[in-house]
């Protein structure tokens, strides 16, 4: 074998383990366990706070409001859709109770009239016709909305 | 690719690949359904993800967000989002004047060939053994050419963490049994969660009783979000 060959041979093989050896050191530890990718980034994702709980979560401890919710057209709207979460899973709903936003907007986001959202279904109003000015909640139960109260 | 990933596992035969497969079968593959014939554009589902997964509440930043779409009589198309529907949305036009209107909600669609997978450098971004895209913080290094690469937009980089930030489906509440945050608010049950292998879920039987439709089906991407009442008007 020419000298010029081997030394070509020789030099490659060199290269060749020094990238490996580089590689094992630099590697992340899971990489290409599942794939072409670190498998333990799997296990990152899952380490977050989970700040919505779940209806099951609230009917654990308000059944009743789920059964009034369940009797009326506001059946299929969940919980938190109207409750803001609760931020830690341990503080009792007495300490800190959900929040809610009672205002006219906040109802007139999905009942404002919109042509977008014709025949769906949900009951559209003209917020500046019907009962101008007046909160919403005065009038209908959020959890039951044709159980009027008599202002 | 094993072998070439891991040369020294792969000759003593630690794991094979066939293995993997086997393994996958068993997983779920979580998909998702959206019924644009139910949705209302509240903009729920965009203030809990954004809640849910501590995205900056400024505009700009979305895993999903609401388009509203309006047909004047002329026949021109106009895309709205003000906030990403965060604050609902609201029609300008007068009635008279519209054709036809609609909301459609849009987030990552899971693709099965994923376009962002594929460019990413690092191996940063990955499709998981249950099929959902997800992103490595800690390994992205933030060139940010998969959200050039997303033919859908559903890729920011996130401020905060200064990496590539997208939908996860909520991975960590789905692992949990739980439903992501976005189809835990909505309010009319336009987005369904479910597995895709489980012939019971609601996901399986929405999908057998609507036509849905996938968007950018031409790009082949094979994306997992099924859209229900699709008009060809969406892009």
């Amino acid at each position: 074998m020419p000298k010029l060959i081997f030394r070509l041979f020789l030099s490659f093989a060199v290269f060749v383990t020094i990238f490996i050896l580089i590689q094992q050191y630099v590697k992340p530890v899971s990489f290409g366990e599942n794939g072409h990718y670190r498998a333990n980034a799997l296990e990152d994702n899952l380490r977050k706070t989970t700040y919505y709980k779940g209806e099951k979560a609230c009917a654990s401890c308000h059944q009743e409001v789920m059964d009034l919710k369940d009797s009326d057209l506001h059946a299929e709207v969940r919980c938190e859709s109207c409750h803001i979460p609760k931020i830690d899973a341990n503080t009792k709903c007495e300490v800190s109770p959900p929040k809610m936003e009672g205002s006219i907007e906040f109802c007139a986001t999905c009942h404002a009239t919109n042509p977008a959202r014709l025949k769906k279904g949900v009951p559209q109003l003209d917020i500046n016709e019907h009962e101008k000015g007046k909160n919403c909640v005065k009038c209908h139960n959020p959890h039951a909305p044709w159980e009027l109260t008599e202002n | 690719m094993y072998p070439l990933i891991k040369p020294f596992e792969a000759i003593s035969g630690t794991v094979q690949e066939e293995e993997l497969e086997t393994i996958k079968e068993d997983l779920p593959l979580w998909g998702m359904g959206v019924d644009i014939e139910k949705c209302v554009g509240c903009g729920k589902c965009v203030e809990a993800c954004k809640t849910e997964n501590n995205v900056p509440m400024e505009p700009f930043y979305f895993r999903t967000w609401i388009e509203h779409y309006t047909v004047n009589n002329d026949g021109e198309v106009a895309i709205e989002s003000p906030n990403g529907g965060m604050n609902g949305l609201e029609q300008s036009l007068d009635k008279e004047d519209i054709f036809k209107a609609f909301m459609v909600p849009k987030l990552c669609n899971h693709c099965t060939n994923a376009p962002c997978v594929q460019a990413c450098p690092v191996g940063a971004t990955f499709i998981s053994p249950d099929g959902v895209v997800l992103v490595d913080d800690t390994y992205c290094i933030g060139c940010s050419y998969c959200i050039q690469a997303c033919p859908y937009g559903a890729r920011f980089m996130n401020p905060i963490t200064k990496v590539a930030d997208k939908c996860t489906f909520c991975y960590h509440r789905i692992k949990q049994d739980l439903q992501p945050a976005c189809v835990e608010v909505c309010p009319t049950h336009a987005r369904i969660f479910g597995n895709l292998r489980d012939k019971e879920s609601d996901l399986v039987s929405f999908i057998q009783k609507n036509p849905t439709q996938t968007l950018k089906p031409h790009l082949n991407t094979q994306s997992r979000v099924f859209y229900n009442g699709l008009s060809s008007e969406v892009r």
